[in-house]
């Protein structure tokens, strides 16, 4: 038997019709991240806790720091211990009992904006232990080899750890931008940090400073969350790759993380 | 001769015969004689002389005067000489007719000319042979093989039938067919082929026990013309009665507009649910698929990069090829390993009758074929094209540089090592692409043959130069920068054919494929220590990433009779991954080293219980040696004729991928493509299910097709690797992200094509969505990189005597990307600040809509006897100079976002030079 009915164009386009039900309607849901605080605190045991909370910044705007966000109440438990915080300066937000910081608590902060609760915590990790330089002052004389010779070691940087725990190394200079070693000119602050992937060392090269000076050596042991921010970089991004920096806070941006210090001495000349 | 005289026996009967008589007569005979007459008269009495059947229009070669005269000269060379005197052609049609054409497109008229006069003269035109006598043998089974007469080279998807009855068989990738069940020894065979002259043949007692040899004429004409239903015709083919299947002869790619290398799989990009819009890649966007989940397969291996020149140009030289298959899904059972589609390529085999070599000249490249026969058995293609740096070079190579030319500036610490250019030094990369096909056909016998092809392809990128330090700096000493990217494919196989019976034929397979990606960013030299003594030193960073894919397979088709066919097979294969990433000699970032086997069968059944109906049942089964597992893909499609003009069409499936391509992202020197190995913990197997259906309508003139799809997306992978905290003096690290996914894709397909006549092309719109749901991106469906909503493409050829124009015209919605919302700044422990995106939903925004138009035209030409001997071609790209953004970059700068536009390619015209000897 054979079908002799031709389709007619309305045939055609019944059929296409009900293809075109594949594709279902779908509503367009509206963005309010823009209006999410960005919260900044580093929680360091004998220091007065101090959160900063920040607008966001319209990506035409050239101010450094997003406005503040003033007359907001800012709660920070450590798990059995709830204490309010006081707007110090604007959009500043502190708490001077240094006694409340204490290692391996977790500390949690909380507060209401816009209708959303934001909350963030943290662990007070561990002092660092035997943070040791092997020199205290180095005289180093610049030879002009080119960026690409081998670079000799100048000092090596120990410390404790057997849990290959995350370490920053923050080296605060004294004199400033005053003398150059390695800055090829455009670093404009001498105060840099290196991340020390867990490690328990770190050989110091000439390369890494980009000024003579007298350095504060700071060891920080770190929450990952704090890596996380260390290692996001946004000074290239395409529409191919851009993600969020990650954040450990709810319902907003920036950090809120725990960490603890040991600091030596190191001279450069 | 001895093998014209071969070919008598084997092919019987057929029309080419009288093709061949006529070429003995014009090779064999020697003129002598002093002509002083009109043209018309001269052919008059060279007819008569020498019993040629010559057609001309009398009118207008009366107009020309012969006053020449032949010492002992070759009668054909005698029809060059006056033809080119007079510039005109002559043409040798299959039925022995010699036509003279002053333009290649009078043979439709002169034709028609010539039935009339036969009419007129009360003459039957001979085109077959009577029957010898009354049939003697009834319901037997033929086979044999469809050949270009010229070459020699096998036709696939030829269309044979028998006269006057149902049976219709459709040839191999060899050429063969097999048809049961003829009626008698009496019938006619009829064979159709795109581009060639139809041929038929009368069978008889002696040449159904033979394989018979039909070899195929070329027609003459560029046009088209369509003389069955469903025959292969024009630049693009689609097979009405299969689901998703496209077909593209690289023969006539020289029509279209192109950038200096005619495409293949650039030219399917111009089809429905191809996407074209994708400048930086020549793989296939196929129903919302990536390339990676395309297969690519060339005589028989696995291609692993199938472009060049950053995805500008596909891999392969058209040159090499004799015909592509694109598959858009639910494909058959003999595939499998991806989720989406499969390019099936064929390379050409050779010349296997004489030698032909042939130049394609372009402001881009220069690429030359030889092929050639060596002895009697097998023949031998060389094909080779290497690029070079021109302006029309260079400005590709910058446009998908553009991105990598600023050093890695911001952030703590720069890139120890690889040479930032430190000494202001600018230097322009020397940057190439080759590839080469050599193809080897060896014919044991009648029934046995090997083929061995081998591919390789390369990109290189060569920045490296040598640094004279300046006395004022130090010390002395030079530096040697190495700055080497080179990465391609190297593929072979060796291909054994074998007809068992008329009923079994198999080709069994041993395949090699390497894909490899290696960079070498060193700094070397010697410098001065403070001591004053030299020292040597080295540093940067050395990344080599290979596959190497080893395997065998072996595909059988055995067919019953005309209403079955069994297709099975079984394969084996052994992939192996290294991936080293090496810092300053000592530290290795990434050293992996995998390795799978992969094993496992497949059966398929192709049943036409009647003319109408086609069933297609399979299944594929897969053993994955990383996982242990066995995978199940079923596979089934159909197709039922409603009538002449409609068909309708369905196929389903399901489909598995054991390996993915990812991107390592390195913002400051280019992303770099490798694969990675499905394991059994975080890169998950994919799977994909496909329905599809579709109906078509069509005439002699015109095409009409519609087909819509769904699939179902599970065990996606998105794998990133990120170079993190390259802190001076330490070496850094390297974080591998492996993201898991699932997605969906959906879409119908419209298809308008006119085939006939001097204007051709085809309208071509998609509408379609395909999503992805990856957990990092948040809970719900977003539209993945390759989703377009819109899609339309309209390809327009016009032919006009020697003449080819075309205009294609894209316009697509923009793909969709994902934006910056705001930013906000955090002060870090040092005191320093890092400014961070809030990023927007991902993939919530479009770029603009994509469209452009491209314009060609083309000049063949052609030798006095009609043949093209090559053409002269212009291509103007991007005609209107429209600004097609590719990807958006953000930077922030004086704590302001600056996004910067980075687009495609914009207005570019071309010139190429196509010459073939022979």
């Amino acid at each position: 038997m054979e079908i002799k009915k031709y389709f007619s164009a309305a045939d055609i386009i019944l059929c296409m019709g009900a293809m075109l039900l594949l594709f279902s309607c779908k509503k367009d849901t509206v963005n309010t991240t823009t209006t999410l605080p960005v919260v900044e605190a580093y929680l360091m045991p004998g220091h007065i806790i101090s959160v900063k909370l920040y607008l966001q910044k319209e990506l035409t705007d050239t101010s450094k720091y997003g406005g503040p966000i003033t007359g907001q109440q800012l709660a920070i438990s450590d798990g059995s211990t709830n204490v309010t915080l006081t707007e110090s300066a604007k959009g500043v937000y502190t708490y001077s009992d240094t006694t409340f910081l204490k290692t391996g608590k977790t500390y949690s902060l909380t507060f209401k904006y816009l209708g959303n609760t934001v909350t963030a915590k943290s662990t007070m990790p561990a002092k660092p232990l035997n943070f040791a330089t092997q020199y205290a002052s180095v005289t180093y004389t610049k030879t002009s080899t080119g960026p690409n010779s081998v670079q000799d070691t100048l000092n090596r940087f120990t410390w404790s750890n057997p849990d290959s725990l995350n370490h920053v190394l923050v080296f605060k200079n004294a004199d400033g931008i005053a003398f150059a070693l390695s800055a090829r000119g455009n670093e404009t602050t001498s105060d840099f940090e290196l991340n020390t992937d867990q490690r328990s060392v770190l050989y110091a090269t000439p390369n890494i400073f980009p000024y003579y000076g007298h350095y504060t050596v700071i060891l920080l042991r770190v929450n990952q969350e704090y890596i996380d921010l260390l290692k996001s970089n946004t000074s290239r991004s395409t529409s191919q790759n851009l993600v969020n920096t990650p954040t450990n806070v709810v319902n907003g941006f920036g950090i809120f993380t725990a960490m603890q210090a040991d600091t030596v001495k190191f001279d450069l000349l | 001769m001895k093998k014209l005289v071969l070919l008598f026996i084997i092919a019987g009967f057929s029309l080419g015969v009288h093709a061949q008589k006529t070429q003995q007569i014009l090779k064999k005979n020697y003129v002598n004689k002093l002509y002083t007459c009109a043209l018309d008269q001269m052919l008059d009495t060279l007819g008569m002389d020498y019993h040629l059947h010559i057609v001309f229009e009398r009118d207008s070669l009366h107009k020309f005067d012969v006053v020449e005269h032949f010492f002992n000269d070759r009668l054909d060379k005698v029809f060059d000489k006056i033809c080119s005197d007079n510039n005109l052609h002559y043409w040798l049609e299959n039925d022995g007719t010699i036509y003279i054409l002053q333009n290649t497109d009078d043979l439709t008229r002169l034709k028609k000319l010539n039935t009339l006069n036969n009419i007129a003269a009360g003459l039957k035109p001979v085109t077959i042979e009577a029957p010898k006598g009354p049939p003697t043998h009834f319901l037997f089974t033929v086979s044999g093989k469809v050949t270009d007469q010229n070459s020699g080279e096998a036709l696939p998807s030829a269309t044979v039938k028998i006269r006057k009855t149902d049976l219709v068989a459709t040839t191999g990738t060899d050429g063969n067919f097999t048809i049961f069940n003829v009626p008698a020894d009496t019938c006619v065979v009829e064979v159709y082929y795109s581009g060639y002259q139809p041929e038929l043949i009368r069978l008889n007692a002696k040449n159904i026990n033979e394989s018979i040899v039909v070899t195929m004429y070329k027609s003459l004409n560029t046009l088209n013309e369509v003389t069955i239903m469903g025959k292969k015709s024009g630049v693009m083919n689609t097979d009405t009665k299969k689901v998703g299947v496209l077909q593209l002869s690289p023969a006539n790619l020289d029509k279209l507009p192109n950038l200096g290398e005619k495409d293949i799989m650039r030219a399917f990009q111009l089809m429905p649910g191809v996407g074209a819009t994708n400048e930086s890649s020549s793989g296939a966007y196929v129903r919302g698929g990536t390339p990676d989940q395309n297969l690519v397969v060339f005589d028989g291996f696995t291609v692993y990069q199938v472009d060049h020149l950053y995805g500008f140009f596909s891999a392969f030289n058209s040159n090499a090829v004799k015909d592509v298959q694109l598959y858009k899904g639910g494909f058959s059972s003999m595939y499998g390993g991806r989720l989406s589609s499969v390019t099936e390529i064929n390379g050409k085999d050779g010349n296997k009758n004489e030698a032909n070599y042939g130049v394609d000249l372009s402001l881009l490249s220069f690429n030359a074929f030889v092929e050639t026969p060596i002895g009697d058995k097998s023949s031998l293609l060389v094909a080779f094209r290497r690029s070079y740096q021109g302006p029309f070079y260079d400005k590709i190579f910058k446009q998908f540089n553009t991105s990598t030319t600023t050093g890695g500036g911001g952030g703590r610490g720069g890139f120890p090592g690889g040479g930032g250019g430190g000494f202001g030094e600018q230097t322009t990369p020397a940057s190439h692409f080759y590839d080469d096909d050599i193809r080897y056909t060896y014919h044991i016998n009648k029934t046995n043959s090997l083929a061995w092809s081998l591919y390789s392809g390369s990109d290189v990128t060569d920045n490296s130069r040598q640094l004279q330090l300046p006395s004022f700096l130090s010390s002395g000493g030079d530096i040697n920068i190495t700055d080497y990217t080179k990465y391609g494919n190297l593929g072979s196989s060796l291909k054994w054919f074998s007809q068992w019976s008329k009923k079994v034929h198999s080709n069994t397979y041993i395949t090699y494929s390497s894909y490899y990606n290696d960079r070498n960013r060193t700094t070397a030299g010697t410098t001065t220590d403070s001591n004053g003594d030299a020292v040597a030193f080295s540093n940067g960073t050395i990344e080599n990433n290979n596959l190497k894919d080893i395997g065998v397979k072996s595909e059988w088709q055995y067919q019953l009779d005309n209403k079955v066919k069994l297709l099975y097979g079984g394969f084996g294969s052994r992939q192996h991954i290294n991936y080293d990433y090496i810092q300053n000699d000592t530290s290795r970032l990434i050293d992996q080293h995998n390795t799978a086997f992969i094993g496992g069968g497949y059966a398929e059944l192709e049943y036409d219980p009647d003319n109408k109906l086609h069933l297609q049942p399979g299944m594929r089964t897969t053993w994955f040696q990383p996982t242990g597992k066995l995978y199940y893909e079923p596979r089934f499609s159909a197709s039922y004729v409603l009538n002449d003009n409609y068909t309708l069409k369905a196929a389903t499936g399901q489909f598995y991928q054991f390996m993915n391509e990812v991107t390592r992202e390195d913002v400051a020197n280019g992303n770099r493509n490798f694969w990675v190995l499905s394991n059994n913990s975080n890169i998950p197997v994919g799977m994909s299910r496909h329905i599809m259906g579709g109906i078509s309508w069509e005439n002699n003139g015109f095409l009409v097709d519609v087909e819509g799809y769904y699939k179902t997306l599970s065990g996606l992978t998105q794998y990133a690797i990120r170079q993190t905290g390259f802190a001076p003096g330490s070496a850094g690290t390297i974080e591998q992200d492996f993201f898991q996914g699932t997605g969906h894709a959906k879409g119908i397909e419209l298809l308008l094509q006119k085939k006939l006549g001097r204007y051709t092309g085809w309208l071509s719109y998609t509408l379609a969505r395909a999503e992805n749901r990856f957990a990092i991106y948040g809970d719900t469906y977003y539209p993945a990189d390759q989703d377009v909503t819109h899609e339309f493409k309209a390809v327009n050829m016009y032919h006009y005597y020697r003449w080819n124009f075309s205009a294609v015209f894209i316009f697509s919605t923009g793909h969709p990307y994902t934006a910056p919302l705001s930013t906000y700044t955090v002060t870090n422990a040092d005191g320093t600040t890092s400014t961070s995106y809030n990023v927007g939903a991902k993939n919530s925004v479009r770029l603009p809509d994509y469209h452009r138009l491209d314009l060609s035209a083309t000049y063949d030409l052609l030798k006095i006897s009609g043949d093209k001997t090559g053409s002269i071609g212009i291509s103007l790209f991007n005609v209107y100079n429209h600004v097609n953004t590719w990807y958006k970059e953000y930077q922030i700068q004086n704590n302001a976002v600056i996004a910067t536009d980075v687009n495609y390619l914009g207005f570019t015209p071309n010139i190429t030079l196509s010459l073939r000897w022979k």
